[in-house]
């Protein structure tokens, strides 16, 4: 019993970073219809740049998030207007094929930067554990999902109640409307993606505490990312919450019951079903309503 | 004294030339091309970046400060032609099959076995020596290939210093668990340790399959904490062993001692667990203070000098494996007195010569001889590796049991 409401905790606090980490790409996916295969390259971006800060000024690599977001949102912004866009305006496969190319360059770059060695970013309270009831908890990996449940809620908040995320949102469901009532798109499409690189970068932090990272990890969060989508739906932070519990769940369990060798079985083959039999995902395109 | 003052002038002039003349003569020798491919980007950078630089190294040590080799009477500057091959073996392959294709008949081998075991099965069909220091897996060494050669024992007979050490122990440690990753290499090193160790007479608790990418290990741990094994075994990567270093000491699962075979030879890795690095147990084939003579540098110590006035990454012992293997290449082809690759393997498997790095010595099979090249065990005390295991290698007394986390961290 015990031994089960462990593996439980564990998978909803690997779960909670999941989903943090995927909700960037979600929103991308669901407003601009772009697959952004350089996810995983933002997400490592703001695990060096918390790096770097928390190294420089000695503070807790968690009270980096808001320069890092802020980093994040203006290359965000750039990248989308300056390399995206134009992808997007000739033909939307290519977005994908340029979001790849600047993924396979940014490692290369980041590899030149930062060495290909692993980084760990180790705040204070690295290695504490608590214990409820019979459950063991690690301190960096719950401080971890309590950052990512604010940050998620934060993004909800942002996108349901604020002017900009009615823009968002109206721009997503219907393009063409929200130009004849004299939205920028183009800035909307590029605020979206800055808000998205934002908290991919928010994500690399909380990554950056609980594991070590190279510049080789960037393809795992794009495919976890992409994985956490197509489980919970796309465009919401509702989603990604729940396709990201579901993934580290899964992962927790399969590796408990069946063998630590198996995580990513069950979680592709899980991913087959919910392809074939909700392809929209749990809880649906967030934007799909009035389409 | 003007007569003196130009004499002077002119021998300091001599003397401060003396490298540049040395470096120009290096040029006019004839190229001697050793080819091969080393992941500088993807999953193995990190230490294929250690093996890319020990063959620099060695390469441009004999090059520019020994002005070249003379190999059967003619003087050769080594030219290495090494690729980036990604960590990716098809592009490794190709990388290899197109030197080939190009006349280059001598090769150093890339890190991992996943990426040895292809290229090497290429270099083998083209009859082209590989001498190489980042393939361990039995697969290389059990196919009957005549043309590869490696600085290690194969996979399942690294173990066997270990598992003697943890025989030395008091009280003698009784039980133990294994953790893998499902790869080429981690797999046939567990089985070796499962080997060495059942034949010591320990008790098998648990073996733990790991995918090949990690991200938690909660429920190995949850796990090892409901059956405590005395000695905990990690043949993971690097990045995994941290990762489950870091989760043990967070969710408090105390072993007597923890062994991981890559991971604590890193200094980054040390850095990363502090004083919870303490008394964890690692691998170990070089050490900076070994007594080998060398031909080329004089001894390990003048090799460590030479490569740290070249590079601020610090020294790894994938280093100077991979500086030996130039080494090694260089002494078998003045032993054969040829640039033929069939005498230079000849050579190659006839080779018992004294490196900086180790007695070189070859199995009838072409992996390390593991008494020449068999490997060391280190142990971090006070943020430093120190060597345990053997007995003529310590520099330091093995600490056993471990301090529980709590203790290291208080």
């Amino acid at each position: 019993m015990d031994l089960i409401a462990q593996t439980l905790a564990d998978g909803l606090v690997l779960g909670g970073i999941y989903a943090l980490a995927a909700v960037g790409f979600s929103l991308i996916f669901g407003v601009l219809h772009v697959i952004n295969l350089s996810h995983g390259i933002l997400v490592l971006l703001g695990a060096y740049l918390a790096l770097i800060l928390s190294d420089a000024l000695h503070i807790d690599p968690l009270l980096c998030i808001p320069p890092v977001m802020v980093a994040l949102f203006c290359i965000g912004y750039v990248y989308q207007r300056l390399l995206i866009q134009r992808a997007v305006d000739r033909a939307s496969v290519n977005s994908m094929l340029l979001t790849f190319g600047v993924a396979l360059m940014l490692q290369n770059v980041m590899i030149w930067l930062f060495s290909p060695d692993m980084k760990n970013i180790t705040p204070s309270y690295a290695f504490n554990s608590f214990k409820i009831g019979p459950v063991n908890f690690d301190a960096v990996r719950v401080s971890a999902l309590i950052a990512s449940l604010i940050l998620l809620s934060v993004l909800a908040a942002f996108l349901r109640y604020s002017s900009m995320g009615r823009v968002i949102r109206a721009t997503a469901q219907q393009t063409m409307a929200a130009r004849l009532c004299g939205v920028n798109v183009r800035h909307v499409y590029a605020l979206t993606f800055a808000v998205s690189a934002a908290f991919a970068g928010a994500a690399g932090i909380v990554i950056g505490i609980i594991l070590p990272f190279s510049p080789n990890d960037e393809g795992t969060w794009t495919l976890n990312a992409f994985v956490v989508v197509v489980l919970g739906g796309v465009g919401s932070p509702a989603g990604a919450l729940i396709g990201g519990l579901l993934l580290g769940l899964v992962s927790t369990l399969t590796a408990q019951y069946i063998g630590p060798a198996f995580p990513n079985v069950t979680m592709f083959l899980l991913l087959v079903l919910l392809l074939l039999v909700r392809p929209q995902g749990l809880l649906g395109n967030a934007f799909s309503a009035s389409r | 004294m003007r007569r003196r003052e130009v004499l002077t002038a002119g021998l300091g002039a001599v003397a401060l030339a003396a490298p540049a003349i040395r470096r120009a003569n290096a040029q006019a020798l004839k190229p001697l091309v050793i080819g091969g491919s080393v992941p500088l980007t993807g999953a193995a950078a990190e230490t294929g970046l250690n093996v890319n630089n020990g063959y620099v190294t060695a390469a441009t040590y004999i090059n520019e400060v020994l002005g070249g080799v003379e190999i059967a009477g003619e003087k050769y500057k080594i030219e290495l032609k090494l690729f980036d091959d990604a960590s990716d073996p098809a592009r490794a392959t190709t990388l290899l099959q197109r030197q080939i294709d190009e006349g280059t008949d001598f090769f150093l081998g890339s890190f991992g076995s996943n990426i040895v075991l292809p290229t090497a099965a290429i270099t083998e069909r083209a009859k082209k020596p590989m001498v190489q220091t980042g393939g361990g897996s039995d697969a290389i060494f059990t196919r009957g290939y005549k043309y590869v050669f490696g600085m290690y024992p194969r996979a399942t007979r690294q173990f066997t210093s270990a598992a003697a050490l943890f025989k030395t122990l008091q009280p003698t440690p009784q039980t133990y668990s294994v953790i893998y990753n499902n790869d080429a290499f981690s797999k046939t090193a567990a089985e070796g340790v499962k080997l060495s160790c059942d034949s010591q007479g320990f008790k098998r608790l648990d073996q733990f399959e790991l995918p090949a990418k990690v991200t938690d290990v909660s429920s190995v741990l949850a796990s090892v904490r409901a059956k405590t094994p005395d000695l905990l075994i990690c043949v993971v990567h690097d990045q995994d062993s941290l990762l489950i270093a870091r989760q043990m000491v967070a969710t408090n699962t105390n072993v007597k001692l923890l062994f991981q075979g890559l991971g604590p030879q890193l200094g980054s890795y040390r850095e990363a667990l502090g004083k919870y690095s303490e008394a964890i147990l690692c691998s170990t084939y070089w050490d900076e203070n070994v007594k080998y003579k060398d031909k080329f540098f004089g001894d390990a110590k003048k090799f460590a000098e030479y490569y740290r006035s070249k590079y601020t990454r610090p020294i790894a012992y994938h280093v100077a494996g991979a500086a030996a293997c130039i080494e090694t290449y260089v002494m078998a082809m003045q032993a054969a007195k040829s640039l033929k690759p069939d005498a230079v393997r000849d050579a190659l498997a006839a080779a018992d010569f004294e490196t900086f790095y180790a007695r070189i010595k070859f199995s009838p099979e072409g992996d390390g001889d593991p008494i020449a090249l068999g490997g060391m065990i280190g142990q971090v005390q006070k943020g430093k590796l120190e060597t345990v295991f053997p007995l003529a290698a310590k520099s330091a007394e093995p600490i056993y049991p471990a301090p529980t986390w709590d203790k290291k961290g208080a």
